[in-house]
This record gives C-alpha cells, structure tokens and sequence, in this order.
C-alpha cells in the first residue's frame, strides 16, 4: 500500500477517533508551531503484516482530553488517569488505522505502554508527510506507524 | 424499567468513558458493575446478575473471545445478552465473535448513540 495512502488512512483514523470519542476536531496549519513535554504511548501489533504505532501527545493537551474522555476536571486527574487515556487513544487509533489498511486481516493489538519521550516521533519521521505541525490552543498529537516488514508506514501530526 | 449492565474492559479509563455515555444517552440505566477481564466478569456473575453484558476483546487472562465461549456454555449465564465493543473492525472477526453467542457488536469509535441503539435493541427496548 503506498504510503501516501496510508497516510490518509492514518489520519481518518485519528480524526474519526477525536471527534467521535474525545468530541475534538482536528485543524491544520496553525501558524504558531509550539513544542513543549510530550506523553508517548507505543504499542505492537501482530498480523500480516506486523508492527508498531507510537503516538506523542503534548501533556497539557493529553491531560484535556483525559478530562474530556472521563468527564472530570484537568486539574483532578492523576498522572495514571491521563496515561491511561492516552494509552487508550494509542488503541483506538491504531485498531482503527488497521482495520481500514487490512480490512480481511485479523491484528492482535499488545497494550499500549508509556515510554520515554526519547521514543517520541521526531519532526524529520513527519516532514515531508501531510503533517500539520502546530499546537493550537487544545494540543499537538503525533501519530507514526510502522511495519517491521516495511509494507507500509506512516507518520502525521495533527493539531486539536 | 431500569438496567443492570456489566461492562468488562482492562481499561479503567475506557470501562469510565461506556459508563459515562451509556448514562449520559439517556439510557434507563439502574446499576453499573465493572471488570478487569473475563475471569473477573464470571467471578461477578456468580454473584449477580446482569441485564447485559459489554465487552472488550483484547484483555490479559481471559479475553472476550474465551469469556464469550464459557458464556455460551452455561445454561444460565448464557440467556444474558453480551454486546462486543472493540477497535477490530475486521469481518472474519466480528463473524467469528457473533458465532460465539455476541448480540452485537460495537467498532470503537463509536458515537453515543450508537451505544445506546444497541443496548436497546439487545434488550428489546421499545424505540421512544
């Protein structure tokens, strides 16, 4: 599957996701591209083919969606509870990617772990890409896919 | 007339996120009860009992698929309809989950409504 097609796939995938479960909806091209700490979730699936999804999320923007998603104040959440949303995004996102990339195959999705930032998607995975670099008053989500037999893969950020 | 549901999910955040909706939708909703995975869900259903069941697929110990096959096998337990909520969109999947006993089935995301269509559907719920 060409990877330009992947990539649309992807970022259906993440929008479906954000607007259906988190009641957020993706823009692009905000001007003022800001980084800042990033919560990065990755998990593995087996199938045909096999792979990996990494998502990076901003930490003030993962700690609103946590609220969004559970229906509490950002500021009473713990650090599990926004983790655990955010591992959670990582999962719906990556079974959504998959189901439309392979819709005859059968993926088995590995829980999503929290890892260091270090392991976070770099601006050079999604340059070039479709990508909409920015953080916007609700945050800044990155999304990369990979195949360990090169199949098809795919990096994108968004803004919320 | 009000419902007892049980959700079963690994997910604490994703089990908060049904029960908020499900309340939210307007469903007529009297009890929640929650599990971990499918041992879990049968350890409570020794105890009580439930209107309906939502689960997940992917869950450590006994996942949903298994859960589904023990419920299918109790001439109790499987009388309660189980509604299959996962991300796995795929065919042969959901074919192979509806053979097991499953009354519906769910493809995360989904909308609020759409989770309440299927409980009422499940359950018989005469449309408002």
């Amino acid at each position: 599957m060409p990877d330009t097609a992947v990539q649309l796939t992807l970022q259906q995938s993440v929008e479906d996701v954000l607007e259906k479960m988190f009641f957020l909806q993706c823009v692009s091209d905000p001007e003022d591209a800001t980084s800042g700490p990033e919560i990065v979730a990755h998990l593995t699936f087996e199938g045909r083919p096999s792979g990996s999804l990494t998502l990076s999320i901003t930490a003030r923007a993962a700690r609103n969606v946590a609220a969004d998603f559970l229906g509490a104040e950002p500021s009473d959440l713990s650090h599990q509870q926004v983790a655990d949303v955010v591992c959670e995004l990582a999962n719906m996102i990556c079974g959504s990617a998959l189901s439309r990339i392979e819709s005859s195959t059968t993926f088995r999705l590995a829980a999503p772990q929290i890892v260091h930032p270090a392991h976070g998607i770099s601006d050079r995975e999604v340059s070039g890409s479709e990508s909409h670099p920015a953080d916007s008053a609700g945050g800044r989500i990155s999304v990369s896919i990979q195949t360990e037999t090169s199949a098809w893969s795919a990096a994108a950020r968004y803004a919320f | 007339m009000a419902y007892r549901v049980l959700i079963v999910d690994d997910s604490p955040a994703m089990r908060s996120f049904v029960r908020r909706v499900i309340t939210l939708s307007g469903f007529e909703l009297s009890t929640c009860l929650e599990a971990g995975n499918g041992q879990e869900a049968l350890d409570l259903l020794e105890r009580e009992w439930v209107d309906a069941i939502l689960t997940d697929i992917n869950m450590p110990g006994l996942d949903g698929e298994e859960f589904l096959r023990r419920l299918s096998v109790d001439e109790l337990l499987r009388s309660i309809p189980a509604i299959v909520i996962s991300t796995d969109a795929t065919q042969n999947r959901i074919e192979r989950l509806m053979s097991l006993g499953a009354r519906g089935y769910i493809t995360k995301p989904f909308l609020p409504e759409a989770l309440r269509s299927a409980l009422e559907a499940t359950l018989g719920v005469p449309c408002a």
